[in-house]
């Protein structure tokens, strides 16, 4: 049990210093996978959920979706994808992006409803129109619930990346399912420890984003929403059809 | 690529219906155990928490962080002190995750109770921590069920990733069918996780019924 | 006894909550605590249970200094009630009642027994027991927290504007029953609002507070409403005073006729117990305001006799039975014979 030792293997390892192995290829391949899941997760969930919001119809169903979303588990998506879809990069995405869009979904739905209504009714009020009291007014406001809602979605998908590398994709994972394939515990504990790095930084980042987009005085509050994921006060649920409006949050 | 298998072979799902069974037990308490241990630690920690508010920050500071861990990286960490394939590589983690979903709803329930209702308390003569026990505890139970069923999903859904350092429950039959190329254990895996989760979800719901039955229509 | 020496409260941040308050509240009686917002009355009446500590003086409870009690044990003796009721969500509401006996010891069977007296001391029906107090509406909600108060029988009762956050006709109904209640059970009940109508009608004695728990007047109700002290406390009872003074004298005094066939066209009609039903006058109906003279004010003479369309109002007894009628002459003649109402009000650099 020698961590420096095994960090020092890890490190001082040519291979993880240059070419297709190395650190920095990994930790790029890891993001740039991420980030486009997650981009395409807030292509199809942000202007649904908006809607969702704004008009208040539908609310139901999405809460209901996000709570199956979080029982199902990740590294079984991920594996029967690959075995239908076939080995590739495309075929994981699609598990990938499917998970990470039920807490964008439910955070862009929930931040809009959140908005005050006498605020919303002023606007209208001075005479905006519906897209335009949407993006003007509700999108600033339910702005710090919404980053807590991408927060929730990237370390969904900085997760299950790792995991997906089970399946062939590229990224840290690969250190360490390769690690624990061969035995190699230096690498596996590499990997795990830039695993966990990358997953605080990104944490860290969303967390700054967070505080510069809410307003004084509703800090704390997006702060709380943030880390539980959760975009309300905590109201218990009674209703077995509707699992408690917290969006999934599979680390 | 399945080449000509079918989905689901119905046959090789009633031949192993024991084993199916065991693995779903088997789940169930690498899944469970950690969030029943979480609540008893969730508990006292909200209380301390409610009881000396300075002491909240830093640790939801410490669980906004544990929270947001893969949670490979964190079974692989533990192998060297708990060894490969064990529960406790697997219980571990999932205690910490539970306990970060917990601890909040813990604390946030727990100051839920309206201030006048505090304040009669007080005036009827119970003392700070006597006052948490008998009414800010109790009335904060159907909050604690609520961070329960998020916890408990999480955890049944989170453990299957044990079996990539081999205890994994049920997450074994994804490990199993992509290795063999055989979707059928994948897909009953899949259903196997979500109806345990429906299923403790389901009993959740119940036990907030008996336990606190005085929020029921009142607390939406 | 309660008794206040020189009783200040300072926050820490230099504002003064109460500057320094010398009072003796009476044992047995009801005294009313009344003032604007902000004029320390609720910061007064918390320094009786220890909810607030003096910064100086001290307050003295038969005698004894509040701080010289450990704090749980003094507040199990003192009920304490305020406006939201406070009523322990997650608690039956028998449990509620229940909640300061079972503090003190008692088992179960006998808390609740004794919490069933006093709901139905406070008038809830016996079914309201089972329930949570979600299931309650406001006014029953603060019967639960007067009864709350009242079960370990506490010689003193705090109440915090206990009835501000009702309805003005489920307030008038509840304040009806505190009288109830205190003509039976004699506690020593302080008593904040801001509601200078409520003042006068619940308290034996009325103290006006101004800024800074200062003393304005301290006054039974009827000298304060005919003799304010100042200018200041004139302004605070409104221009309406010597109406509501009307409302402190006996209906007693007002001289009743006996019933009458007609009275100019109009026919009482009366029930088979002799109770009024309503007046009459060929095929046109009006109700019929009653008093009762033992119990009623002149203000309320007053007033059946002004909504009476034959301009009689009708006197009943216990029973609602009708009993005799006065003619509003008759009225102002006992108005009259009160005496001086409203005195001038003194000017303010006297």
């Amino acid at each position: 049990m020698n961590w420096l030792g095994w960090l020092h293997d890890f490190f001082a390892d040519p291979a993880h210093r240059s070419g297709p192995d190395s650190v920095v290829h990994r930790v790029l391949e890891h993001l740039a996978f991420s980030a486009e899941a997650l981009g395409l997760a807030v292509l199809v969930a942000l202007p649904l959920g908006l809607l969702i919001g704004y008009s208040g119809r539908g609310l139901f169903v999405v809460t209901a979706l996000a709570g199956v979303a979080r029982a199902l588990p990740t590294l079984g998506l991920v594996t029967l994808a690959v075995l239908l879809a076939g080995v590739g990069d495309a075929a994981v995405l699609l598990p990938l992006t499917a998970l990470a869009a039920p807490p964008v979904l439910v955070a862009a739905a929930e931040g809009v409803r959140g908005t005050d209504p006498d605020v919303r009714d002023a606007a209208r009020g001075i005479g905006l129109t519906h897209p335009q009291t949407l993006l003007r007014v509700c999108v600033p406001a339910a702005a710090p619930t919404l980053l807590a809602g991408l927060r929730t979605a990237s370390v969904q998908v900085i997760a299950t990346a790792t995991v997906a590398a089970y399946v062939g994709l590229g990224g840290l994972g690969r250190y360490v399912i390769d690690g624990l394939a061969t035995r190699n515990y230096p690498t596996t504990v590499g990997g795990a420890l830039l695993v966990v790095l990358l997953a605080v930084a990104v944490q860290l980042l969303f967390a700054l984003l967070i505080r510069l987009a809410a307003p004084p005085g509703t800090r704390t509050r997006a702060r709380r929403a943030g880390r539980t994921g959760r975009t309300e006060e905590p109201v218990p649920v009674d209703d077995p059809a509707s699992p408690p409006a917290l969006v999934k949050e599979t680390p | 690529m399945l080449d000509g298998e079918p989905l689901v072979r119905w046959r090789w799902l009633g031949d192993h219906f024991g084993y199916l069974a065991d693995l779903t037990a088997d789940h169930a308490v690498i899944a469970l155990v950690p969030v029943l241990l979480a609540l008893l630690l969730a508990v006292p920690l909200g209380l301390a928490c409610a009881r000396f508010p300075r002491m909240y920050q830093p640790l939801a500071a410490v669980f906004n962080v544990v929270y947001a861990l893969p949670s490979l990286a964190v079974f692989v960490v533990l192998i060297p002190y708990t060894g490969l394939a064990t529960r406790e590589t697997v219980m571990v983690p999932l205690t910490c995750y539970a306990l970060a979903v917990l601890l909040p709803t813990a604390v946030d329930g727990l100051r839920a109770v309206p201030e006048p209702v505090r304040q009669a308390a007080t005036a009827m003569g119970y003392g700070p921590w006597r006052r948490l026990a008998a009414v800010e505890l109790p009335a904060s139970v159907p909050y604690l069920i609520g961070g329960l069923r998020v916890a408990a999903v999480s955890s049944i859904s989170l453990a299957a990733v044990g079996a990539l350092v081999g205890r994994g429950g049920l997450g074994y039959l994804f490990v199993d069918g992509f290795q063999r190329t055989f979707p059928t254990p994948i897909l009953a895996g899949i259903a196997l996780v979500a109806l345990l989760a429906l299923a403790t979800d389901l009993l959740l719901v119940a036990a907030r019924r008996v336990l606190a039955p005085w929020a029921r229509g009142v607390a939406r | 006894m309660i008794r206040f020496e020189g009783a200040a409260k300072r926050h820490p941040d230099g504002t003064v909550a109460v500057r320094g308050l010398d009072l003796d509240v009476p044992a047995g009686r009801t005294t009313v605590l009344v003032g604007p917002s902000g004029c320390g009355k609720t910061t007064i009446l918390r320094m009786v249970n220890r909810m607030v500590v003096p910064t100086a003086g001290r307050v003295l409870l038969d005698g004894a200094d509040v701080a010289s009690l450990p704090a749980a044990r003094l507040r199990r003796g003192i009920g304490y009630v305020i406006q939201q009721a406070g009523l322990f969500p997650h608690r039956r509401v028998i449990d509620n009642v229940a909640t300061v006996p079972r503090l003190l010891g008692w088992d179960r069977k006998r808390a609740r027994a004794r919490a069933a007296e006093l709901l139905e001391l406070v008038g809830l029906p016996p079914e309201t027991a089972r329930r949570y107090p979600a299931q309650l509406s406001g006014g029953q909600q603060q019967r639960v927290g007067v009864a709350r108060a009242l079960a370990a029988d506490p010689p003193v009762l705090l109440m915090d504007e206990p009835f501000s956050a009702v309805d003005p006709l489920v307030r008038a109904g509840l304040q009806e029953e505190l009288l109830r209640l205190q003509a039976e059970l004699g506690k020593t009940v302080l008593f904040v609002t801001h509601d200078i109508e409520e003042a006068v009608r619940l308290g034996d004695r009325v103290v006006v507070l101004r800024e800074h728990g200062e003393i304005a007047q301290l006054a039974d109700p009827h000298t304060l409403l005919t003799a304010p002290a100042d200018a200041g406390v004139a302004a605070f009872l409104g221009r309406d005073r010597g109406l509501r003074g009307l409302g402190l004298r006996p209906a007693g005094a007002v001289p009743l006729a006996a019933l009458r066939p007609s009275y100019d066209a109009w026919e009482l009609v009366l029930d088979q117990e002799g109770r009024p039903e309503h007046w009459r006058r060929g095929g046109e109906r009006h109700p019929a305001p009653v008093f009762a003279p033992d119990r009623d004010s002149l203000r309320s003479a007053l007033d059946a006799a002004l909504l009476a369309p034959s301009g009689h109002a009708v006197a009943v007894d216990a029973e609602g039975r009708a009993v005799g009628t006065a003619s509003r002459a008759a009225v102002v003649e006992a108005l009259a014979a009160a005496g001086p109402v409203p005195g001038q009000v003194p000017h303010a650099g006297r």
